[in-house]
């Protein structure tokens, strides 16, 4: 619990700096695939990894992940119905059974109507979200952060003593 | 723009350093990753274990109803290996005894199949089985689940109400059962003569549904008066007939005369055949309401009948005969058996899937290929292949035992072959059979057998189950006040084998000879005492056969034994006469109080009904001649006039032949 809160005070903090646009981007992005994938399944797997070893920023990767949990258990129905359409082609039936006899392949659980629809939807918008994301933080530094660092509120508190000493702090440990 | 720097207006740190530029990849999370995959090795090998055997001892204990016990438990993830170590199971019935113990379960299961995310394994070794062996100290019981509580479901109320009211079902019926040989006992003690007669007749059924009819004709004859009292009445047909003798019949002096006339005829006619339809359906009504007296009435019998069997059950009149002998006396035996399979089939319909029980829903050609389960969330697929792996495989089983001098311990070989979540993609059904037996229990020749075949589309299930034999010590058939019969001593074999198809189809046959009996006879009438004696005495060898058929969880228990037929036989003699003696009492004295009242009330319906009969009779009659006459007269008038016509007509024509004649000079 720790380790998570650390690291959604890291994103934050990141989210107002003006740097690591693509970590919090991907970091971002990655969460559909979390929320899109089952918990126990080798895909869900497979993204941690990633997010561990790639320098994502991991706050916004399981601040999102939780986030589009929900929109995957809203979006079900329709998971299910894409799910069911592919799995029922019968010109892909001929790869499903190879995929399903392959090692590994079938710790994905592709074979459920729900996991390869909200899969499909997952790798589709990924990419999308990516660049969406990346515009979306550039937008919230431009237009919210340097406002509100122009105003007097801010301008007053950061002449506090307070705020030197957390300043030098984090300069010396952040 | 960075929110945690200090901005332009904060002084600089000359301590301030220049942080390196990062790559993509997280080199620093490389330790605290050894350090989690650490974590997970040391947990696998320290707490896995411990962990799975307490998984193992508390859903034991929720899916079996007593405390499951696990001495050892051993996995290899490597390996992959699996080894538990004195498995306990507690007899719900007597929890300080188990009902089963296994010495060691072990078995390796298939790398290359768990990597496809299936389990597969090639051969479980099951040994040391014990049975019914004494714990250390008594095991934990699960209380009964209470009963779910549903808005459609009767209310806890009603469910107790039928649970009393089956307890008390089950109690009688049992009492029931002991009471064939009670019966019999009571029955000679009393010398045949059975219980006072008198005051007997004073409630019987029939008596009141005689005075039930009683009143029901004395309510329709006076409903039949007052139809009677509303059909029209003699000086009203008087009238339409004086009517009709004014009307003009002859001596019309023009067609309109005759017209006026005939409609005068027509009218009246039309009156009276409304008055013949009032009878007509008056008579009807009478008619359907007789019928329901007789229908009534032809009901007594019956009545009677019933009676006569209620008045005989008071008598406590035995019934000497082999199928309720049989059934008195095998009942008690096989309630334990019974119990046992019904306890068993609660478990199992508590775990199969529900689509299980029916095969019309998997279809009559199962597709090994693609098959769908429908799921909670979504719908699974297997996209399985000739000789690809079903989920979920066990190959073999094989179970050994040596009693070793043990006790409780026996001697058992048995194989279970092909336990899987997939017999249509393997193409082979699930068996197991063992042999054996339990020498130190005096329980030997086990053999079991059981085929377990869902390739097809109805799934079926062939059991068979013997015991060569087994010691039977002190075991009572029956125990009622008047007698007590059972075996002291004895030795048995037993059999049973049948069939369950479709999970819900069940057909099975039973046999159980049972030998070198030592009896148990005992009876407060000595003359009862001397006919069980003498009819046991020439038995040998009992056999008891039990078949039945059903649809679960009803299904029906018929049985048979050589000892029926013989206790027939025995107190046949002895009592049958005594018996049609004190039926042919009853059924005179029946007859007696009820022939009279019969009689009285069979008087008094046809009295009823020819008396109304006779009264719409005569209305009918007088109606129907009224209208015959005026039909005749209206007849004669249209007649009369017709002659007058021509007659006139004729003497017109004479008249005009002679002129024409003199004309003409003839």
């Amino acid at each position: 619990m720790t380790l998570l809160l650390k690291q959604l005070f890291a994103f934050l903090k990141l989210l107002n700096s003006d740097q690591g646009t693509n970590q919090i981007a991907a970091g971002l992005a990655f969460g559909i695939i979390l929320g899109f994938s089952p918990f126990l399944s080798l895909q869900t797997f497979i993204a941690l990894i990633l997010i561990f070893f790639f320098r994502v920023q991991m706050g916004a990767a399981f601040l999102s992940g939780f986030f589009f949990k929900f929109i995957a258990y809203i979006t079900d129905p329709l998971s299910d119905r894409i799910g069911r359409l592919v799995l029922e082609n019968e010109n892909l039936r001929g790869l499903f059974i190879s995929l399903n006899n392959m090692p590994l392949v079938p710790m994905t659980r592709f074979n459920n109507s729900i996991v390869m629809g909200s899969g499909i939807i997952g790798l589709a918008l990924v990419m999308p979200l990516f660049f969406l994301f990346k515009v979306l933080v550039f937008q919230y530094r431009q237009q919210f952060v340097s406002r509100f660092q122009s105003t007097k509120f801010w301008k007053l508190f950061t002449a506090t003593s307070f705020y030197k000493w957390y300043a030098k702090y984090n300069e010396l440990y952040g | 723009m960075d929110l945690t720097k200090p901005n332009s207006a904060a002084p600089a740190s000359p301590t301030a350093k220049k942080k390196k530029s990062q790559g993509p990849i997280r080199f620093e999370a490389v330790v605290p990753f050894g350090i989690v995959v650490a974590l997970i090795i040391v947990y696998f090998t320290l707490f896995f274990d411990r962990h799975l055997k307490n998984s193992f001892e508390w859903l034991g204990y929720l899916a079996m109803g007593s405390e499951v016990n696990v001495a050892q438990l051993h996995t290899s993830f490597l390996n992959g290996t699996f080894r538990m170590q004195g498995l306990e199971i507690t007899n719900a019935e007597k929890p300080t005894h188990d009902s089963l113990k296994i010495g060691d379960i072990r078995f390796g299961f298939l790398w290359d199949a768990l990597l496809r995310a299936k389990f597969v394994v090639e051969e479980i070794a099951v040994e040391q089985i014990e049975i019914d062996t004494p714990r250390k100290s008594p095991g934990k019981v699960k209380p009964p689940d209470p009963p779910p509580v549903k808005s459609t479901q009767p209310s806890q109320l009603e469910i107790e109400a039928t649970k009393l009211k089956n307890q008390a079902l089950k109690k009688t019926e049992r009492e029931l059962q002991g009471n064939v040989f009670g019966d019999l006992a009571r029955f000679l003690n009393s010398g045949g003569q059975g219980p006072s007669l008198e005051g007997l007749t004073q409630n019987l059924a029939s008596q009141k549904k005689l005075k039930e009819i009683e009143g029901s004709i004395q309510e329709k004859q006076k409903k039949w008066q007052d139809l009677v009292s509303k059909l029209p009445q003699a000086p009203e047909i008087q009238a339409l007939g004086n009517q009709l003798s004014q009307i003009k019949t002859s001596g019309f002096n023009s067609p309109q005369d005759l017209q006026s006339s005939v409609q005068q005829f027509e009218s009246l006619i039309k009156k009276s055949e409304e008055k013949i339809n009032l009878v007509k359906s008056t008579s009807g009504q009478m008619q359907t309401d007789a019928q329901g007296i007789d229908a009534e009435f032809k009901n007594i019998d019956q009545i009677i009948k019933k009676d006569i069997a209620d008045l005989e059950s008071k008598f406590s009149l035995p019934k000497i005969d082999a199928k309720s002998i049989t059934k008195s006396l095998f009942m008690p035996y096989l309630d334990p058996y019974l119990s046992k399979i019904n306890h068993y089939k609660a478990l199992l319909d508590k775990y199969i899937p529900p689509n299980a029980k029916t095969s019309k829903e998997k279809g009559s050609n199962p597709d090994e290929e693609f098959k769908p389960h429908p799921r909670a969330k979504g719908i699974t697929y297997e996209f399985s292949r000739p000789n690809s792996y079903p989920i979920f495989w066990i190959k073999k089983i094989s179970i050994t035992s040596q009693s070793k001098g043990q006790p409780q311990t026996g001697d058992l070989a048995g194989l279970i072959t092909n336990i899987t979540s997939n017999q249509a993609l393997i193409k082979k059904p699930t068996e197991a059979q063992f042999t054996g037996g339990f020498p130190n229990l005096n329980l030997e020749g086990l053999f079991g057998k059981i085929v377990i075949d869902n390739t097809a589309s109805d799934s079926l299930v062939d059991f068979q189950f013997k015991v060569g034999s087994y010691l039977l010590n002190s075991k009572e058939l029956v125990n009622s006040p008047d007698v007590k019969l059972g075996f002291q001593k004895a030795k048995g074999d037993f059999s049973i084998r049948g069939n369950l198809k479709s999970l819900s189809q069940i057909n099975y046959s039973l046999v159980n000879n049972i030998k070198n009996i030592d009896y148990i006879v005992e009876s407060s009438n000595s003359t009862v005492k001397d006919i069980l004696v003498g009819v046991f005495h020439g038995i040998p060898v009992v056999l008891l056969e039990a078949y039945g058929e059903g649809t679960l969880p009803d299904f029906n228990l018929n049985i048979t034994s050589n000892l029926g037929p013989e206790i027939q036989k025995g107190f046949e003699k002895q009592l049958q006469k005594r018996i049609n003696e004190a039926k042919e009492r009853i059924q005179k004295l029946v007859r007696d109080s009820i022939g009279k009242e019969r009689a009285k009330v069979e008087a008094e319906i046809n009295s009823a009904k020819t008396q109304a009969e006779a009264e719409i009779k005569k209305v009918q009659d007088q109606l129907q001649a009224q209208k015959s006459q005026g039909e005749d007269k209206i007849n004669q008038a249209k007649k009369d006039a017709e002659n007058q016509a021509k007659k006139a007509l004729g003497e017109d024509a004479q008249k005009k032949i002679d002129d024409l004649k003199k004309k003409l000079g003839f």
